[in-house]
């Protein structure tokens, strides 16, 4: 009977004993999941230059240029907010002489996600398949000159000239594109962007032929990127 | 990630392709003032007017210019329509430069010559860096002499690219 009792209570203590270190255990857990859920929030920033523009810029001969670079930002391994700021510019003649000059700084606001997966309890990849959203602005002057009027029956040539023109333009972008890690914290990247001009032009106010940050003056552009990012 | 990498090629070359080169002007740069005869018919029974499109066996027209020194009128080397048959709509291209403000014109209707002036005011209308620049008139008003014209409506005071009958002329 003693000796029952004793089984029993030796039972109940050491019972007892696999609950405090299961409890601690738990709490320990728990803790470190805090941490890591911390941790997981923000990743670092990655600074990145765009080479594809620069590449533009040079087979254009600098009818069109552009450079630009961004900060990105990783949380969760999942959301990406991106700033991306830059300064493009033009300096056209057609092939009537009809002469377009502009430059000017733009920005673009927005964030991409990442479309792998991350395994649960896995070292997450720093190889990225993003897609994404912007919304860009630019603000600027530009010129238009020698636009020639010619009366073919009354006879006599005007010229036209457009000096100072202000314009403000928006737009939106749809961005897909990779990430990778080439070297310890250098990363790569691609993207394919659509852009959607929202600002529109009045009919037959002199239009710019070219929008820094945006491209070419259409309704809708397509544009590239290649850029080459260090993470911090 | 091949796959990607691929998809961006394929729309990346045609772009990059596309940038190279100049574009062309697709858009109109046409501007004519267009003026449609009519012949107006009283009819003494039923006591109403009845309009009707009148065709022109033989018609000529010639730009009459102003010289902006000395004011005196001297005809354009050129005919817009030389004894033209079978004519019921003519076109007539309005004064483009910066200080004209009329555009007179002499139209012979078989043997029977008018002079008819439309007074406009000229704008410049940007179309695109390929284009250029292109001239639009709105009409003010219209005088004409009346040997074979009767009367002038002004329907559509803008002349541009569209096309629209913007004068009628009425016998």
């Amino acid at each position: 009977m003693l000796i029952q009792q004793m089984r029993s209570i030796s039972i109940f203590i050491i019972s007892l004993f696999c609950c405090f270190i299961a409890i601690q255990l738990n709490a320990q857990e728990k803790k470190a999941k805090t941490d890591l859920a911390k941790t997981l929030l923000l990743n670092g920033v990655t600074v990145q230059a765009d080479l594809a523009s620069l590449a533009s810029s040079f087979l254009t001969n600098g009818q069109n240029y552009s450079m630009e670079g961004s900060v990105q930002v990783d949380l969760k391994h999942k959301y990406y907010p991106i700033f991306e700021l830059g300064f493009g510019g033009a300096n056209k003649v057609t092939t009537d002489n009809v002469g377009f000059k502009t430059n000017g700084l733009f920005g673009r606001l927005g964030v991409d996600i990442n479309l792998i997966s991350q395994k649960k309890d896995a070292k997450p990849t720093n190889n990225l398949f993003l897609a994404g959203v912007r919304l860009g602005m630019t603000s600027f002057a530009y010129n238009i000159s020698n636009l020639q009027i010619t009366d073919g029956y009354w006879g006599g040539t005007e010229i036209i000239n457009y000096p100072n023109q202000l314009s403000t333009k928006i737009w939106f972008e749809v961005v897909v594109g990779v990430h990778v890690e080439i070297i310890k914290n250098i990363y790569m990247g691609w993207t394919v962007r659509n852009k959607n001009l929202i600002s529109q032009d009045v009919a037959g106010q002199p239009a710019p032929w070219y929008i820094p940050g945006f491209g070419l003056n259409n309704g809708t552009n397509w544009g590239v990127s290649y850029t080459l990012g260090y993470h911090f | 990630m091949k796959h990607i990498i691929y998809l961006l090629l394929i729309i990346l070359v045609p772009n990059l392709i596309s940038c190279a080169g100049d574009s062309q002007c697709t858009q109109s740069k046409y501007v004519m003032l267009e003026a449609g005869l009519y012949h107006v018919s009283y009819n003494d029974i039923t006591k109403t007017y009845t309009t009707s499109t009148l065709t022109i066996d033989s018609l000529t027209v010639q730009g009459i210019k102003r010289d902006t020194v000395t004011g005196k009128e001297f005809p354009v080397d050129s005919l817009l329509y030389n004894n033209s048959k079978s004519v019921s709509k003519i076109f007539l291209p309005l004064n483009k430069s910066k200080l004209a403000n009329e555009s007179k014109f002499t139209i012979t209707f078989n043997n029977t010559i008018d002079t008819i002036t439309i007074f406009h005011t000229n704008h410049d209308d940007y179309l695109s860096l390929e284009c250029g620049c292109i001239k639009t008139h709105s009409i003010d008003t219209v005088s004409t002499t009346n040997h074979f014209i009767d009367s002038v409506r002004i329907v559509i005071h803008n002349v541009n690219t569209t096309n629209a009958e913007h004068i009628h002329i009425y016998n």
